[in-house]
């Protein structure tokens, strides 16, 4: 009769016990919560700070070294940060010394295609862009503005050229087929040249895609998955760089791109019309494709 | 950098079921740890504390009668427990003739007393061991079961760079971090009862022959 009084006064000590210690598990929980975000507080992550290197003109620096950066794209970052299409990069890159390698280079890859080498880039492109702009102000200012005294003596020249042609060719022979021939040539390479590039662009695009094994139910979450990617192909159609703009917050994405690029290297040779150098062409990888 | 802010909680909500409910069990064991460890100390505080203090007045004081009237102010300590119940019995006896008799039926009385008192100091002590030896081996398994998952992930992503292993591998190992958590305190408490509980024995077996025999030889 007793221990039957005793018990639930017991029983009900330890329930109040009981509910102490989830009462205080909750706290402890809270406390270690609130400390970690006071913690973060007061450690705010630094700001990053980019720096870009500039190589100044009669420095130190060798041609090659320069050169050889400027492939690499570090150092001429400002101008080759700009996103739009890189097949524009072709002008910049006509400077470097290619043509040493690229003899080497196919007997190479006709063994062992050669590895893309990966540059990752800081999307400072906005920077860049404002450098851009301001460089080709500066480059239309110092240019003398073109007047119309000038502009009358090149036309008064082309019709005298146009004439003589016409005389040449009702005249005689071949002098005035070669010259006309020569003219073709370099309109049509200028403006040629888009045309195959673009289809060329799809036909690697879609085998870049067959060869991007990506899931994207894998993802937790899609915002701002996007790759901005350049590659720079070489005459033989080997990818020889890979140079990332932007680059998505999930490493899964990031890496499956590199894979895509490296699996589909080499690629299908250059349209003539591209050939003599690389090419470099930009991809942007999105969850849904590639764009 | 939504996760590293949140810390724990981020870690939570990323885990998985089995990971969850492995944590869930563990807080659990946590809660019920904590409970019986705040529940014995001061039990076993206030019997060490108040069975001192009877056993002071019992060698001082000759007449029972006194003793017991005095014991009812010591309700938690295990030896005036004891005591009463001898008293009792020897207040329950009808014929205090037969010595040997009486002495049989006051040890009976004072040594189920003892076993109750035993019974009582020690319950709920034995579910500190289980979760000091359990809880490791559980948040083990949790851990185990997360680097699995984690594992099969980095086969699917196909990447094994740190970005992809890491948080997995975190969230895996702060099951390990719960079960040690509830197992440390059980330990250290289990043992610290343990040897209370047995200072407190040692009094009843050595003292339950002392009060038998003040029965017996009350004046």
């Amino acid at each position: 009769m007793k221990k039957g009084q005793k018990l639930p006064y017991a029983e009900k000590n330890f329930s109040l016990w009981l509910v102490g210690a989830a009462a205080m598990h909750v706290f402890v929980l809270f406390l270690a919560v609130s400390f970690q975000l006071w913690d973060a507080g007061r450690h705010p992550k630094p700001k990053i700070v980019t720096v870009t290197l500039v190589s100044l003109p009669g420095s130190g620096a060798s041609r090659e070294y320069s050169d050889h950066e400027g492939a690499a794209g570090a150092v001429v970052a400002p101008a080759q940060a700009a996103p739009p299409p890189p097949v524009s990069k072709k002008s910049v890159k006509e400077p470097v010394p290619v043509p040493e390698k690229s003899p080497v280079i196919p007997k190479k890859i006709a063994v062992e295609p050669l590895k893309p080498k990966v540059v990752e880039k800081k999307p400072d492109i906005n920077q860049a862009l404002l450098r851009l702009k301001q460089n080709v102000d500066k480059k239309t200012a110092q240019l003398p503005k073109p007047s119309t005294t000038n502009l009358s003596n090149a036309l008064d020249q082309l019709q005298q050229k146009v004439k003589s042609a016409g005389e040449g060719s009702g005249t005689g022979s071949g002098r005035g087929q070669a010259s006309s021939s020569a003219g073709r040539n370099g309109v049509g390479r200028g403006s040629g040249g888009g045309g195959t590039a673009d289809s060329y662009k799809v036909k690697i695009a879609s085998i870049i895609q067959q060869n991007w094994a990506f899931s994207k139910q894998l993802l937790k979450n899609s915002y701002g998955m996007e790759v901005y990617v350049r590659i720079n192909i070489v005459a033989d159609g080997t990818i020889r760089q890979i140079l990332y703009d932007k680059k998505a917050p999930s490493e899964y994405l990031n890496n499956s791109v590199k894979k895509a690029l490296e699996k589909s290297s080499p690629l299908p040779l250059l349209p003539k019309e591209a050939s003599g150098g690389d090419v470099w062409i930009g991809f942007v990888f999105t969850p849904e494709g590639i764009e | 950098m939504l996760d590293s802010r949140l810390g724990i909680l981020g870690l939570l909500s990323d885990a998985g079921v089995v990971v969850l409910m492995v944590l869930s069990v563990l807080l659990s064991f946590s809660i019920i740890s904590w409970a019986i460890i705040a529940y014995k100390f001061g039990y076993l505080r206030k019997s060490l504390r108040e069975s001192k203090a009877f056993l002071d007045y019992f060698f001082e004081v000759h007449n029972i009668d006194k003793v017991f009237t005095e014991s009812e102010n010591f309700r938690h300590g295990s030896l005036p427990r004891v005591f009463r119940s001898g008293y009792i019995e020897y207040r329950a006896l009808g014929d205090k003739g037969d010595i040997r008799l009486a002495r049989a039926r006051i040890a009976r009385a004072v040594k189920r007393e003892v076993n109750a008192e035993n019974k009582r100091l020690s319950a709920l002590v034995p579910f500190l061991a289980t979760v000091g030896n359990t809880a490791p081996f559980i948040g083990l398994f949790g851990t185990v079961w997360g680097i699995m998952n984690s594992f099969h992930t980095i086969g699917l992503t196909q990447s094994a760079s740190l970005a992809a292993v890491a948080p997995g591998i975190s969230e895996a190992l702060i099951a390990t971090a719960a079960g040690l958590a509830a197992a440390i305190p059980a330990v250290i408490a289990y043992n610290s009862f343990t040897h209370k509980i047995g200072v407190i024995e040692r009094d009843l077996e050595e003292f339950s022959p002392e009060f038998v025999a003040a029965f017996i030889n009350e004046p």
